[in-house]
């Protein structure tokens, strides 16, 4: 039995970010001048890579896809009040724990749809994309001819899209290598199909199929199959 | 900008009073600059003779005196660009005037240029244009090249991590790098960054102090006059029409800070350049007409931030409607 984890839409936002964001990263380092210098540009069929002109144009209509499926998404989330996947207090004590567990020092929380270290992940990568977008806009805007921003903008928004980079660059490496963990490993094809199977949800997120199952009846039957 | 014979004729009449008295008089201009206002250099190459007579040029020597103590002075030996095998370094050749260099920031370049069958010696200082919107500075990826308010674009040498993007960006590939120096070498100078870029500032502390860059002081045939932006516009403009001349730099690149006036195409100009073009590298810049800003086509494409979002919001409202119509919670298909 198979239970509905991710519906179309949350697919669809999920790859749409990340091919974004994939994009935006490669693009992205290509502003520093490393391409060329490291041979990148060598490699056949990224030639292109290190001529910043034409990087810097599929970073801003990466950019546009972006700011799109984030503001799809917020809306999405608000619209339909599916706030699970946001922090809550007492996730850090939580995600200590699972780390315990994992190594056999404590018992595994009962979980919701998310674990807590997931929510905590999603906030960190989600704060990083409002600032990559937020200092994104700025460097965009000052750039247009006869916009002259003080120095200490054009500065600082450089050096904020930079280190945010970083962090966002850290936090999808930490979320691939998430999937070495064996007990993750389900949710990668629940990405493509949208669905887990029943059992996993049961030793996992118990929590989240209390809920499901506490709904009315029908609605039950309608996730479950 | 499209400028009408009629618009150019008003600008003319209003600003040509101003504009005469600060060209008649030689230094008149320093007496009437106010900070906060955008200056430009008309660079008239009628009147420009690279000192003949001299061993530099007085802009080309006024500039390195100036200048002087805020050249490189890389530590030794200097590390290549790992991987590749070589470095920018130009510390050994200081004396070196005939292009652009760190140690070198205007030069004049004597041209033989054919136009209407006849050969004619044309001498073009060249530095920094200094852009109404500068793909140097904007496209910085360490945000430490700036224009200023005065329209002098300015490069932080402390913050400057060398990677040239500067040059390669410029129309003109005017920034200059030396390795050896500045913040890279603080980080990890074998694998990132490549020393500090240099070029033209417009001597901003200067202009802020009321005074003229010291290339338009020191010359002794007046080529040069520097004064507020719209002013010599106007009067290149007026100039251009009267004498049957061209203008660089008014449009070039989206429009620059400095007007050069001639009596012979631009084009012409350009291909007695590159005809003396000799080594391929940056440095010694063309003077292609018309020729365009990087940034523009990044600006159109930037349209699409306005319209991203309220796609996203609008799109979203759809997915609302149809999650909360329970349309897409059973996906059996799928299953």
């Amino acid at each position: 039995m198979k239970i509905l984890r991710h519906n179309r839409i949350i697919r669809f936002v999920h790859w749409i970010t990340a091919l974004s964001i994939f994009v935006l990263i490669f693009t992205g380092i290509g502003q520093m001048p490393v391409y060329r210098r490291y041979n990148v540009d060598q490699i056949p069929g990224l030639g292109w890579s290190s001529d910043f002109l034409v990087t810097v144009n599929i970073h801003y209509i990466a950019a546009a896809v972006l700011i799109f499926i984030s503001l799809y998404y917020l809306t999405y989330l608000i619209g339909t009040h599916r706030f699970d996947i946001l922090p809550r207090s007492g996730d850090i004590r939580e995600s200590v724990q699972i780390f315990a567990s994992m190594a056999g020092l404590a018992e595994e929380p009962e979980n919701d749809k998310y674990l807590a270290e997931q929510r905590l992940a999603f906030a960190i990568t989600a704060v990083s994309v409002i600032m990559l977008i937020i200092t994104g806009l700025i460097k965009v805007y000052k750039n247009l001819p006869g916009i002259e921003a003080p120095a200490s903008i054009v500065f600082w928004s450089a050096q904020i899209h930079n280190l945010f980079t970083a962090i966002l660059l850290l936090s999808v490496i930490v979320h691939l290598l998430a999937f070495l963990i064996k007990d993750n490993r389900p949710l990668v094809p629940s990405m493509f199909t949208g669905y887990v199977e029943r059992a996993y949800a049961e030793r996992r997120h118990k929590l989240w199929l209390q809920k499901l199952e506490g709904k009315t009846e029908s609605a039950a039957e309608k996730n479950i199959i | 900008m499209t400028i009408t014979r009629r618009t150019f004729l008003k600008r003319a009449a209003i600003s040509g009073a101003t504009a005469a008295i600060l060209l008649s008089g030689t230094r008149k201009a320093a007496a009437i600059l106010t900070p906060e206002q955008e200056y430009a250099t008309i660079i008239d190459l009628t009147k420009c003779n690279d000192c003949v007579h001299q061993d530099t040029p007085a802009c080309v020597l006024a500039c390195r005196t100036k200048n002087q103590d805020r050249f490189p002075q890389p530590e030794k030996p200097i590390g290549d660009y790992w991987p590749q095998p070589v470095h920018e370094d130009w510390s050994d050749k200081k004396h070196i005037t005939n292009r652009l260099t760190p140690y070198n920031w205007i030069y004049v370049q004597h041209l033989q240029v054919e136009h209407q069958g006849s050969i004619m010696d044309v001498h073009v200082p060249r530095r920094c244009m200094h852009c109404d919107n500068p793909p140097c500075a904007g496209l910085c990826p360490f945000g430490v090249n700036n224009k200023t308010p005065e329209g002098a674009v300015v490069i932080d040498t402390n913050i400057c991590f060398g990677g040239a993007k500067c040059r390669d960006v410029c129309p003109w590939e005017i920034p200059q790098r030396q390795a050896g120096v500045g913040l890279y070498k603080k980080v990890a100078p074998k694998f990132a960054g490549g020393g500090v870029m240099y070029k033209c500032d417009m001597c901003i502390d200067l202009i802020r102090d009321g005074k003229e860059p010291v290339c338009v002081s020191a010359c002794p045939n007046q080529a040069m006059t520097f004064g507020p932006k719209e002013e010599l516009r106007s009067y290149a403009r007026r100039w251009a029409e009267e004498n049957q001349g061209y203008i660089y730099g008014d449009l070039e690149n989206g429009g620059t800070s400095t007007f050069y006036l001639s009596k012979v195409p631009f084009e012409a100009i350009d291909r007695a350049i590159k005809k003396q073009e000799v080594d391929g590298k940056p440095g010694r810049p063309t003077m292609e007409a018309g020729i365009g800003n990087p940034l523009d086509e990044p600006e159109n494409i930037a349209k699409a931030f306005l319209v991203a979002p309220v796609a996203g919001i609008l799109a979203a409202g759809l997915s609302v409607y149809k999650t909360m119509q329970g349309e897409d919670i059973h996906e059996d298909t799928e299953a």
